[in-house]
């Protein structure tokens, strides 16, 4: 069902004030009315930010591509390039329609693409309010590592109900996850990295009892998942001895637990965009993450 | 470790875990069927594709026709390509097949149960099902007897055993009855799925979500708020070479026994105090219970003649092959119901159904009162019309809002807009066909879904009071054009009380 849209149409500008893309999603939306139909319908389910540093643009449109048709939304895509020589916010508009199988009517996203240059990207959160959506959660997916203690971030966070990260992104793990730890009491978090664990997790769930014991576990993957998976284990199961190997691979391929392979969970590897659709289903604090990040952050 | 195995499992704390069936042997009645093809093989993959099924399972088809295992999985290789809702995938398929088996026998013969009896208890020893059945009958009514008594008789020792009927579930509250006796003396009630496939759907159940996890609507859910409800269950197709089924059902057992009698349960119904099956049911009892029934002044039947469908000239009812040419059975049903209770009191009902409409619509539209005093002149708002709360279960599945809005510009003039609510629009992920959640539940043994057997008697009951009165009269048949929305006496029935059937 996942696709490109059936039609999209776009409007951009340069130097312009949050106004004028207000004004170009309702002229984008009412001219899609043709011959007197009522125009795309606009079932947004959420506001969906992304905070995307100049050399995470491509993925972060990949990603975007693959979830916009499962999650209508208005998507705001923010590209902050603070080192910019104006002070300026650069737009461009794209409403994407979907058709509906059976439907005359095709719904439509909106996708927002703002340019924060010069100090601009200073004060995200004050231009992305005016474009919430009203009374709908807002998600905040961060690419790469957050700037921990940084205005940025903190405004953000203010005003989302759930900071999407993926702490494979990050360097030097796991130093990264006491700063996170400490946003947990202000947003959920959800990270791309604990969801990818989410097979092998049920897998090792059904290993239950003989699991009980383990001492080491062997994790061939990124060192944030073995880092999360070594600290799900010692939270879950309440024990701080369980020690950690690690075989560095681009995803989670294998896991042995005390020298012994697990085995390989069924199903499907999900596709990025799958894996962040999932997360934005999700409404509420992962308190089983939470624990895992503490296992691990805190020595 | 022996510790460990006497705690709860921590490590399933937060994880999404489905429930998976136990093991399970699925024999299928009338392998050879329509409904197998279309409906329930390609059920299964979809449950297969979504890796909803356990890891040991056995697919048993049993028909009269000859056939092999291979031959039957070709069979349904060849209805899942054609009827899935998923892309083809073969190593879904190569998985699905190594459990598919067929077993040739006809349980009207001498010792032809068997055949099938012996080969579920080597699908036991080799895949270790651990005697867990379940028996689909997707055969006509004549056959089903028959295949009950020798199940019952031949029930495992070990495992649990569950029963999935198709309607029509009898033909009158005799029969239903004399079914539901006969069923209870080889099985249990919780061990009996009887399948409204209305059920299934997403949509109806949508109905109870809407009521009852949103704190606006439960408050007005009532005759002092609603002024009536409209359901509709309209086909556009006529009787698809059935003869021999509609001509003794018509509309009456064909779609308002079952579905229609569902929605309105559902529409109606108290909220239940959890979603179990057992809470769920007796709620929808209670208003079958309350249902008065209609006197003939109540009620239209129409029967098409001949007409337009979609541009395509079409024949009349009579013309239909295997129809008799002075045939008396409906194929529309008109009426207006009362849920003599509290809550509804006084509050109508319409109801209509049937073949042949001007289009396939399913819908529920709840009609509230006029605003009491609206401050406004009269020619400002005669554009207006009185809120609708529209839920349409097929198709564009989804819900509308019907309410007054003034139109842009100099002065006050207020015309009826929709908000709309479409399932394609806000969930993109694609909606379950009814089989395929009504499959899963049955492995999992949840019955919220099936229809009860006081169910069915108090169903039964109701139709039984109609048909009754029926012998009394005899309209003229046909007496609306295929591709209208039924006789002028139907929209008589409204007429009378101020209110009309709502325009499509």
């Amino acid at each position: 069902m996942t696709g490109a849209p059936a039609a999209a149409e776009t409007w951009s500008g340069e130097g312009v004030r949050l106004s004028d893309v207000e004004t170009a999603l309702s002229r984008l939306r009412a001219a899609t009315a043709t011959d007197g139909a009522p125009p795309s319908m606009r079932t947004s389910v959420m506001t969906h930010l992304a905070w995307v540093p100049e050399h995470w643009s491509e993925q972060a449109r990949t990603a975007l591509a693959g979830m916009a048709e499962r999650h209508p939304s208005r998507a705001i895509l923010l590209l902050p390039d603070p080192d910019a020589g104006d002070d300026r916010i650069d737009a461009s508009v794209t409403l994407e329609r979907y058709a509906i199988p059976g439907v005359e009517r095709s719904v439509c996203s909106e996708v927002v693409e703002l340019h924060l240059l010069g100090k601009r990207a200073k004060a995200p959160a004050s231009v992305v309010e005016p474009l919430l959506v009203s009374d709908l959660p807002v998600f905040l997916r961060w690419r790469g590592e957050p700037p921990w203690g940084l205005q940025e971030l903190d405004q953000l966070v203010r005003i989302v109900d759930r900071l999407i990260v993926d702490s494979t992104e990050w360097d030097d793990l796991p130093y990264p996850y006491r700063r996170l730890a400490e946003l947990f009491e202000r947003t959920a978090v959800s990270d791309i990295a604990w969801a990818r664990t989410s097979r092998w997790r049920t897998l090792l769930a059904s290993l239950w009892p003989g699991i009980a014991d383990i001492r080491t576990i062997r994790v061939t993957g990124t060192f944030a998942q073995a880092l999360l998976l070594q600290g799900w284990l010692r939270s879950r199961l309440d024990r701080d001895d369980i020690g950690l190997e690690h075989v560095e691979a681009e995803r989670l391929v294998g896991i042995e637990l005390d020298g012994e392979p697990a085995p390989f969970p069924p199903g499907d590897v999900p596709q990025p965009s799958d894996v962040l659709s999932d997360e934005l289903d999700r409404f509420t604090r992962d308190r089983v993450y939470e624990a895992a990040v503490l296992a691990v952050a805190i020595p | 470790m022996a510790a460990a195995a006497e705690q709860a499992n921590p490590l399933e704390q937060g994880l999404t875990l489905r429930r998976t069936p136990d093991p399970f042997a699925l024999c299928i009645f009338g392998a050879s069927g329509d409904l197998t093809h279309k409906k329930l093989m390609p059920a299964i993959y979809a449950l297969a594709t979504r890796r909803l099924l356990p890891s040991k399972y056995a697919i048993v088809g049993v028909a009269r026709t000859d056939g092999s295992d291979e031959s039957f999985r070709e069979d349904m290789k060849q209805a899942v390509q054609q009827h899935a809702r998923d892309d083809f995938r073969q190593d879904v398929w190569d998985e699905l097949a190594a459990s598919m088996h067929y077993v040739t026998t006809d349980f009207a013969d001498e010792g032809g149960e068997n055949a099938l009896a012996t080969r579920l208890a080597e699908l036991d020893g080799e895949r270790g099902l651990g005697g867990n059945r379940v028996y689909y009958c997707a055969v006509p009514p004549a056959a089903f007897t028959t295949i009950v008594g020798e199940l019952g008789k031949r029930r495992t020792a070990t495992g649990w055993t569950r029963l999935i009927v198709e309607k029509p579930f009898g033909r009158d509250l005799e029969s239903a009855k004399v079914l539901n006796a006969m069923l209870i003396e080889h099985f249990a009630e919780n061990e009996i799925f009887r399948i409204d496939h209305y059920l299934g759907k997403e949509t109806v159940q949508n109905m109870l979500a809407l009521r009852f996890s949103n704190g606006i609507f439960e408050p007005i859910w009532n005759r002092q708020f609603i002024d009536h409800v409209q359901i509709t269950v309209a086909e556009s197709i006529g009787i698809e070479g059935r003869a021999g089924y509609y001509e003794s059902a018509g509309a009456i057992r064909d779609i308002f026994q079952n579905h229609l009698l569902q929605l309105l349960a559902l529409t109606a119904m108290e909220p239940p105090i959890d979603f179990t099956a057992e809470s769920v049911r007796n709620e929808k009892v209670k208003v079958l219970k309350s249902i008065h029934t209609p006197g003939p002044k109540s009620v239209v039947r129409g029967q098409y003649g001949r007409g337009f469908v979609e541009g395509e000239e079409v024949v009349a009812y009579r013309e239909e092959q295997g129809v008799a040419p002075d045939s008396m059975t409906e194929t529309y049903l008109a009426a207006k119901l009362y849920v003599d209770n509290w809550r509804w009191a006084d509050t109508p009902f319409y109801v209509r159904m049937g073949k042949r409409f001007a289009r396939r619509e399913t819908t529920i539209a709840i009609q509230f009162k006029r605003a009491p005093h609206p401050p406004f002149e009269e020619t400002s708002a005669e554009g207006l019309r009185p809120n609708v709360l529209l839920v349409h279960v097929q198709p564009d599945e989804g819900v509308s809002l019907a309410i007054g809005a003034k139109v842009p510009g100099q002065g006050m003039t207020i015309r009826t807009v929709h908000m709309d609510f479409l399932y394609g629009g806000a969930f993109r992920t694609a909606m379950p066909e009814a089989y395929e959640r009504l499959i899963l539940d049955t492995l999992l043994g949840d019955g919220t879904l099936f229809t009860r057997a006081d169910e069915v008697e108090e169903q039964w009951l109701l139709v039984d009071a109609m048909v009754a009165a029926w012998q009394r009269d005899r309209p003229g048949f046909p007496n609306y054009a295929a591709g209208t929305w039924g006789p002028p006496s139907a929209d008589d029935l409204l007429h009378r009380d101020g209110r009309s059937w709502r325009r499509h």
